[in-house]
């Protein structure tokens, strides 16, 4: 309620002095303050900020108007209907685009570098590099371990290392992945939710059985992919 | 029929007093016919479906003195009006008025008729001239507390091509000069605006009773409120300020001044979408046609050798769309903010989750769906917050786009909160 008597009296342009006497807020302020006429300190106080509210508003109404392509009438009203209207066309055409991306997507001709091709390439390069797949865990404080692991990049193999961390009970406090010439390192401080502690060897060999798992299962897929 | 019955206002058999009431000259077949083939479009009814029983009355007059079979001169009407068809009639609840005349003088001293359309999507298809209609003392135009106040859009009758679409959503309009008998105050009172969440589209209502008649136009063809106290003036302005604010994805404080900034914001925001997407679908256009151009040459070069190569060459079909695709966005959601930039074809991701509940997983999921392939990652916990950096590339032929991937990124980590226990977020 408050705003909406400043913010009338903003657009009725009342002159300070009017405001100070006979307006509705110089009213409200003159009741506060037991009656007494001369309450300047508290009615400048909040002056300033009152006519500094009033100009963000007024300058940001003016950047919206300055953005909206077409306007009708000038006044605070109008702006944000044109807002409005503005706002959904531009929201429609949106729709429209992405609709029609996606159209043009499904009937696309445009070939997709096949995975197997992928996975190739990132094994030459790992071999160039001399990069060599690992698993290693070591065990910092209790339950905590730093696991870094070193794999050949595929798609979608982060999604299994994290699916792996989750299947262990680890929560990833801290993860890093980096990719390089077709390898990708993986190195992330967890510590066991579970309760039961795990051993390191333990958990060296659960990850490795995992990551071969991981490899057969992506190469009979890509089997299937083939044949198809 | 079954209506009548039950208001009792309208007696479908006293047509032709309903027609002397209505003033309407009496429709030639030629006249009907005529008007209905320039200005017909309409959908079907359905009786059964009123829900809103008082818009219902207002269009019971005007659809059977149409449809009424016993009615000699619009017997001929109904074919017409069942050819016209394009929507399955359990869309609507009630329908615009077809008026059976549309003589120059009928339409010069027409007031507008309109229809309550409780799916505003479908009223641009009506382009109906409009009939004059006086009120019967029979015939409720009661305004029920819950249904919105009528609206008068002088200009309607002149088929004006359609006015933005927040205008375009007026609902009832009154013959001129009518007054909506307001017994209570409220009823045809204070105009309210809502937003129709399903569609999306804004209504807004005058206060017509307040204000009498017709108003005057400005030259935009809007009409000017006139609002009886300064205090509905008021309430209308922050009803816009409302309307404005559910638009935007992400509001943030609910005053004046950052409703309009959050506007300013997403305004920018379409505008670099609609761009981005733009850039896409040109880029996809261009590659299309390159490649089917590659096919017909191919072809052809297999019948003749060396002159099509020579024409691939200076080919218009060489597209220099070599502009560099640029955008960001951020999301923000009660739990979480998302970051996107994409240059390119690379895409870098921020995220940040306020609530100690790993997501990972299903972010990672997502980005694989996306087709976005990771090259690094960093993140993790730090104090009370998840946050994570993810640097990736997009897949050669997938054409994503900054706002999608953003919007699916809240919407997981969303919805993992809303799947998570309570309890997870206390404990350590």
């Amino acid at each position: 309620m408050d705003m909406e008597f400043l913010t009338e009296l903003n657009e009725l342009a009342i002159t300070d002095h009017q405001r100070l006497t006979g307006g509705r807020m110089g009213r409200r302020k003159l009741e506060d303050d037991d009656d007494n006429n001369n309450s300047k300190e508290f009615k400048s106080k909040n002056l300033q900020a009152e006519r500094r509210r009033r100009q963000k508003l007024s300058d940001r109404l003016l950047t919206l108007r300055s953005l909206v392509p077409i306007i009708t009438n000038m006044n605070k009203a109008t702006i944000i209907d044109d807002a409005i209207t503005y706002i959904q066309e531009l929201q429609k055409t949106s729709q429209v685009l992405s609709e029609q991306l996606l159209e043009m997507e499904g009937s696309s001709e445009e070939s997709v570098m096949p995975m197997k091709l992928e996975i190739a390439v990132a094994q030459h390069d790992m071999k160039k590099c001399g990069i060599k797949e690992e698993v290693k865990v070591s065990n910092i404080d209790g339950n905590k371990f730093l696991i870094k692991i070193i794999v050949e990049k595929k798609r979608g193999c982060f999604t299994q290392l994290i699916e792996a961390m989750n299947y262990l009970g680890f929560e990833l406090s801290e993860t890093n992945v980096t990719t390089f010439s077709g390898a990708m390192l993986f190195s992330s401080c967890v510590h066991g939710k579970y309760g039961d502690t795990l051993m390191v060897e333990h958990i060296e060999e659960l990850l490795s059985e995992m990551m071969r798992s991981m490899k057969t299962s992506s190469q009979s897929a890509i089997e299937l992919g083939n044949t198809n | 029929m079954k209506v009548y019955e039950e208001s009792g206002c309208f007696d479908p058999h006293s047509l032709t007093d309903c027609q002397e009431l209505m003033g309407l000259p009496g429709a030639t077949p030629t006249n009907c016919h005529n008007s209905l083939e320039d200005t017909l479009n309409v959908s079907s009814y359905n009786h059964h479906h009123h829900e809103d029983a008082s818009a219902a009355l207002d269009m019971e007059p005007h659809q059977h003195y149409l449809l009424d079979n016993t009615t000699n001169n619009n017997s001929h009407l109904i074919p017409y009006l069942t050819q016209d068809l394009p929507y399955d009639q359990s869309h609507w609840e009630s329908f615009n008025v077809v008026p059976s005349s549309t003589s120059p003088e009928a339409a010069a001293a027409a007031a507008a008729a309109g229809a309550y359309t409780p799916t505003p999507d479908l009223l641009g298809l009506f382009h109906l001239p409009r009939c004059s209609f006086l009120p019967n003392p029979s015939i409720s135009f009661e305004t029920t507390p819950g249904s919105p106040s009528v609206v008068y859009d002088p200009l309607f009758h002149l088929n004006l091509p359609p006015q933005p679409p927040v205008f375009r959503e007026l609902l009832q309009s009154l013959p001129h000069g009518y007054t909506v008998p307001a017994d209570d105050k409220d009823a045809a009172g204070i105009g309210g605006l809502y937003h129709d969440g399903d569609n999306g589209i804004i209504q807004f209502t005058r206060d017509i009773s307040m204000a009498g008649r017709a108003k005057d136009r400005d030259k935009a063809g809007k009409t000017t409120k006139h609002f009886a106290t300064e205090r509905e003036r008021r309430v209308h302005l922050n009803d816009k300020y409302q309307a404005l604010r559910t638009m935007v994805p992400s509001p943030t404080k609910n005053d004046r001044a950052s409703i309009v900034g959050d506007a300013i914001d997403y305004i920018k925001e379409l505008l670099g979408t609609v761009r981005e997407l733009q850039l896409l679908v040109d880029k996809k256009r261009c590659g299309q046609d390159r490649s089917k151009r590659l096919k017909t040459e191919d072809a052809a070069s297999a019948a003749d050798a060396g002159d099509v190569e020579f024409k691939s060459l200076g080919d218009p079909d060489q597209c220099y769309n070599t502009s560099l695709r640029s955008s960001w966005l951020q999301r923000k959601s009660k739990d979480s903010e998302v970051d996107v930039r994409i240059v390119d074809d690379e895409v870098t991701i921020k995220l940040v989750q306020r609530k100690k509940i790993n997501c990972l997983l299903f972010v990672s999921r997502l980005l694989d769906e996306l087709q976005l392939d990771l090259l690094h990652v960093a993140g993790g916990n730090i104090g009370d917050y998840y946050s994570f950096l993810f640097n990736t590339k997009i897949y050669e032929g997938s054409s994503v786009y900054a706002c999608a991937i953003a919007n699916k990124l809240i919407d997981v980590v969303d919805r993992q909160y809303a799947a998570a226990p309570p309890t997870s977020s206390t404990s350590l």
